[in-house]
């Protein structure tokens, strides 16, 4: 019984983290790009003939903070799309260990490439993998993607635990708003 | 040591298994295509007289190398920002009351003719596709609007939820499209002539449901009654209202069409605009804001790990040469280059059936793509083609994900009505495709004509 409010305690964190940075992190990361982006464009360039240099730069490095911050949280709503048309036809034994089985593979999977991408970001600066403009090292970016992938790969852990415990996953619920 | 072959076969089964068992479409890529990498690789090296450990260590080496490489370059690409602006763009109208003004300006224009109300709805979601990439979005968005009000005009359910799953496919083909976003990145061709290359067709099929609306209330007037006429006065203030979401479309398709801005460039002005539009009409709550900063995440989360697991799993395909065995075998069978284009719809149709749109749209540009290039089909023309055949699994029985959505909007409304009302607009689809068999221009023409070269 404390498992089970254990691991539901932990997911109710995580899911908690996630939402709290996908609204600080990427409000402000989706912000910055569109102002960014206008401000180049309308402004700088079309009006006075001066595009900000480097701004490229600058909008590729956030495209990897929005994609690094969005996979955990999308991991936890379900954004990731899952082929789901044999599982009525699953009998619910089965049902539940294949997916215990895939989570499994699927986080052994995501941790090979967060570490993989972890150590990218540490021979990064060797192979001279900069931005073209700003010459921005992207070392830190590989270390967020990497990051970003080993959440993945822990919340799956915990929605193992879930399946282990009461045989279903409970999904992030985030409004059912547009898409 | 097996043969690239065999281990591409083997490599599609372990797909197909994977995917069958619920792992995430992405995921599934991803680990074909890292374990398919070391294997094909090892085996290549061992081909050519190398040492089996050092051959599987470079295998390792490749697919570890791949795996990180790929995942980085998927995330940092500069041409996929459009994603997650149109994200924005699209939900920020969707919250600030755009797809009201358009179905209300589309019905008090046409509101009065028979089956007026379902041809609103399809114009109301052509207009909201111009500002949303995703047929979820359109059809969610435009069927909580004109549901209630086919319901309250007596409408059939089976044309009221119908035109709402069918005018939601729209939001795939007509600019800005998550779905050729994927197909212009997979398939190495320009976002923005893709996007033109959507326009006319996307104009022309809209057009087509309509006219497949009025011959289905021709044959029974009862499913589709006239609305009330609405005054000269109240025509133009509609209008009036809709033109900030005018304004928006043509900066952003004007914008690129004249070259005036690149594809990237219009995706974060329109985004701007519709968010001055929706904080100028007081729509940003922070309830509001939180949904739109949320849902986008969601969907770009949802479209760059699919990206990311085909940047990995394609090179594998690549390896296994299939794909050009594919192409060697298709093109020497007694069938001319039509016979070859109506065996891929065909397939994509039946696929349809029981794939979602984006994951049918990744797993099989890797086969289809080689096919045709190595027919000397246009890719934008191609991918116009496909685009509408992924459409039309969005509607087809028996997973049709936006009946899906139409059915959480009218959860009173057996499925079996749903698919019933559908068929029109399938049909609809089908001969726009032939259309654009018959007549390419129609998806070329703009793509050709682009301002900027």
């Amino acid at each position: 019984m404390n498992e089970r409010y254990k691991i539901s305690g932990l997911i109710s964190l995580l899911d908690k983290a996630l939402i709290w940075i996908a609204l600080i992190g990427g409000g402000t990361t989706l912000a910055a790009m569109t102002c960014l982006s206008v401000w180049n464009v309308l402004v700088m360039r079309k009006a006075m003939n001066a595009p900000i240099t480097g701004a490229e730069d600058v909008m590729i490095l956030l495209l990897v903070v929005i994609v690094a911050l969005s996979i955990p949280l999308g991991a936890r709503t379900g954004a990731h799309i899952e082929i789901e048309i044999l599982e009525s036809r699953m009998a619910a034994g089965f049902a539940k260990w294949s997916m215990i089985l895939i989570k499994a593979l699927s986080a052994t999977l995501l941790a090979v490439a967060s570490w993989r991408l972890w150590h990218a970001g540490q021979t990064a600066e060797r192979f001279g993998e900069t931005t073209q403009q700003l010459l921005i090292s992207y070392e830190p970016f590989y270390y967020l993607l990497g990051v970003s992938v080993a959440i993945y790969a822990v919340a799956l852990v915990l929605e193992i635990g879930q399946l282990f415990r009461s045989g279903t996953v409970i999904r992030l619920n985030i409004g059912s708003g547009s898409l | 040591m097996i043969s690239m072959t065999f281990l591409g076969i083997l490599g599609l089964l372990t797909l197909f298994a994977l995917l069958a068992l619920r792992m995430p479409v992405a995921l599934s890529m991803l680990f074909v295509g890292f374990v398919g990498t070391i294997i094909a690789n090892a085996n290549k090296f061992i081909a050519i007289g190398m040492a089996s450990d050092k051959a599987w260590a470079r295998g390792w080496k490749i697919a570890f190398s791949n795996l990180s490489g790929e995942a980085f370059e998927a995330a940092s690409n500069y041409n996929l920002l459009v994603i997650p602006m149109f994200v924005l763009m699209g939900n920020l109208a969707g919250v600030s009351g755009m797809s009201n003004d358009l179905f209300t300006a589309a019905y008090r224009w046409m509101g009065h003719m028979r089956g007026g109300l379902a041809s609103a709805t399809i114009a109301a979601c052509a207009g909201f596709a111009a500002l949303s990439g995703s047929s979820l979005a359109s059809a969610v968005t435009m069927g909580r609007v004109a549901l209630p009000e086919m319901k309250r005009y007596n409408y059939a359910d089976s044309l009221a939820t119908g035109s709402v799953a069918a005018g939601g496919t729209l939001g795939f083909l007509i600019p800005p499209s998550a779905g050729m976003i994927i197909y212009a990145v997979l398939t190495e061709q320009s976002i923005g002539r893709l996007f033109m290359a959507g326009v006319i067709p996307g104009v022309i099929l809209s057009c087509l449901f309509i006219g497949a609306i009025y011959i289905v209330v021709t044959r029974k007037p009862e499913i589709g009654p006239k609305g009330a006429r609405a005054s000269r006065e109240d025509r133009l203030s509609s209008l009036w209202r809709a033109c900030p979401i005018l304004g928006v479309v043509f900066v952003t398709i004007g914008g690129m069409y004249t070259g005036f801005f690149t594809p990237v460039e219009a995706s974060s002005v329109g985004a701007f605009f519709t968010f001055v539009v929706a904080a100028a009409r007081g729509s940003l709550s922070l309830a509001a804001s939180r949904d739109v900063i949320l849902q986008s995440m969601n969907a770009t989360a949802t479209v760059f790990l699919i990206i990311i697991g085909a940047f990995v799993f394609i090179p594998f395909m690549s390896l296994t040469e299939i794909p050009a065995q594919l192409v060697t075998l298709l093109t020497s069978l007694p069938i001319a280059d039509l016979g070859v284009l109506f065996v891929i719809i065909l397939a994509y149709i039946i696929l349809g059936m029981f794939l979602e749109s984006i994951a049918m749209l990744v797993l099989t540009i890797p086969v289809v793509i080689p096919i045709a290039v190595g027919l000397n089909w246009d890719l934008i023309w191609f991918g116009i083609i496909v685009v509408i055949v992924l459409e039309m699994g969005m509607i087809s029985p028996p997973v049709g994900i936006n009946v899906f959505i139409v059915k959480s909007i009218a959860p009173d409304v057996p499925m079996g009505q749903i698919f019933r009302g559908i068929w029109p607009f399938w049909f609809a689809m089908a001969a726009m495709i032939t259309l654009l068999i018959i007549f390419p221009q129609i998806a070329l023409y703009l793509p050709q004509t682009i301002g900027g070269g």
